[in-house]
């Protein structure tokens, strides 16, 4: 099998809006590629990116839009949270400072993949990450991952001839207070938690990243290219 | 994910005016996918070319598009899907078909899979 290669860009901090841009630009690269019947399939494959970003306090939503009204928004707004409608699965979320968002631009049949895999693939890099800090998590019917009752990283993911954009938000050291203003993913009665309060020690996002990326390039069976 | 719909179009020749109509469900793709919990179907009477995207299946926390593998005006969605998304994963061939649409071009017919074509196509992706 032909090794795969995917260039991981680490894009910073940035609001919720310039990273859309990006991500959306590197999935039209691909698409446009796919369209443009010279480009082979290598070519594609170099294509692929793997962003990642700490968002400035962000409240977004899936497809499913029912049960959120304008004053519901309104609130969220005056939390001093931005909030932004999607193209993602899944619902309501909060992305902030904090947060290891991490956003794999994939051609999934360049891994051989179905969405029901990808996000399982998703799961299991998450669950390795949290390994990596002493920390036993899991996956249940509701996607994501979970350290008991509490979620962890949430995953939305949107997918388009086989091109991904969204990806998942791993909880770091996020003030988790914001995710109090709303039922997370819609499920009541959970909670959500973060690898500082599980691991009892402050982890950063930063810190977080090479061992998310370590996870990633074995559970996706890559070679990432980082500059950094 | 959504190039195999066209795979699984069914096809209805012959009503008195010769307009042939292109009934697409994903049946086996909805395994790949997983449970279906919410589905967005293009409104009757929107035109689409081939290829073009045309509604929105979400599953397992993924929006997957879903395009048309043929062009033409669609000329009915299937509303029990759109109120119990479900049924494309309980009835992928019967209930859970997502909309009709009135071929433009019955050539594209033609670069459409047959069932058995369809079934190979499954086996070579798993």
């Amino acid at each position: 099998m032909t090794k795969r290669y995917l260039e991981v860009i680490r894009l910073g901090r940035l609001s919720y809006t310039a990273a859309l841009k990006i991500q959306d630009k590197y999935a039209r690269q691909i698409l446009d590629g796919l369209s443009d019947c010279k480009q082979d399939q290598l070519a594609i494959a170099h294509l692929q990116k793997l962003l990642l970003v700490e968002h400035d306090p962000v409240y977004t939503i899936g497809i499913r839009r029912k049960g959120y009204s304008e004053s519901d928004i309104k609130k969220l707004q005056l939390l001093g949270a931005d909030f932004h409608y999607t193209n993602r699965g899944g619902l309501i979320t909060f992305h902030g400072p904090g947060q290891l968002v991490v956003y794999p631009i994939l051609y999934l049949k360049n891994f051989s993949m179905g969405m029901k895999t990808y996000i399982c693939h998703l799961e299991k890099t998450v669950i390795d990450t949290c390994s990596h800090f002493g920390i036993q998590s899991h996956t249940t019917p509701d996607t994501g991952v979970w350290v008991g009752n509490n979620k962890i990283a949430a995953i939305g993911v949107h997918g388009s001839r086989y091109v991904t954009t969204h990806g998942l938000a791993l909880n770091c050291d996020i003030d988790l207070g914001w995710f109090e203003h709303i039922v997370p993913c819609g499920l009541e009665g959970k909670g959500v938690t973060s690898l500082t309060k599980e691991s009892c020690h402050r982890v950063t996002a930063t810190e977080a990243t090479r061992p998310l990326l370590k996870s990633f390039g074995t559970t996706f069976d890559c070679t990432l290219v980082d500059p950094k | 994910m959504f190039d195999n719909a066209r795979t699984v179009m069914k096809t209805k020749h012959g009503n008195s005016e010769e307009k042939q109509m292109v009934d697409g469900s994903i049946s086996t793709a909805q395994e790949a996918l997983g449970d279906i919990v919410y589905a967005e179907l293009p409104e009757v009477g929107s035109e689409f070319s081939k290829f073009d995207e045309c509604g929105t299946l979400e599953s397992v926390k993924a929006a997957t598009e879903v395009y048309t593998p043929v062009s033409g005006k669609v000329c009915e969605k299937n509303t029990d899907v759109e109120s119990d998304p479900a049924l494309v994963n309980k009835s992928p061939y019967e209930k859970g078909w997502l909309f009709k649409i009135e071929l433009q071009d019955s050539n594209e017919l033609d670069e459409l899979m047959s069932e058995e074509d369809y079934q190979a196509f499954l086996k070579e992706q798993e």
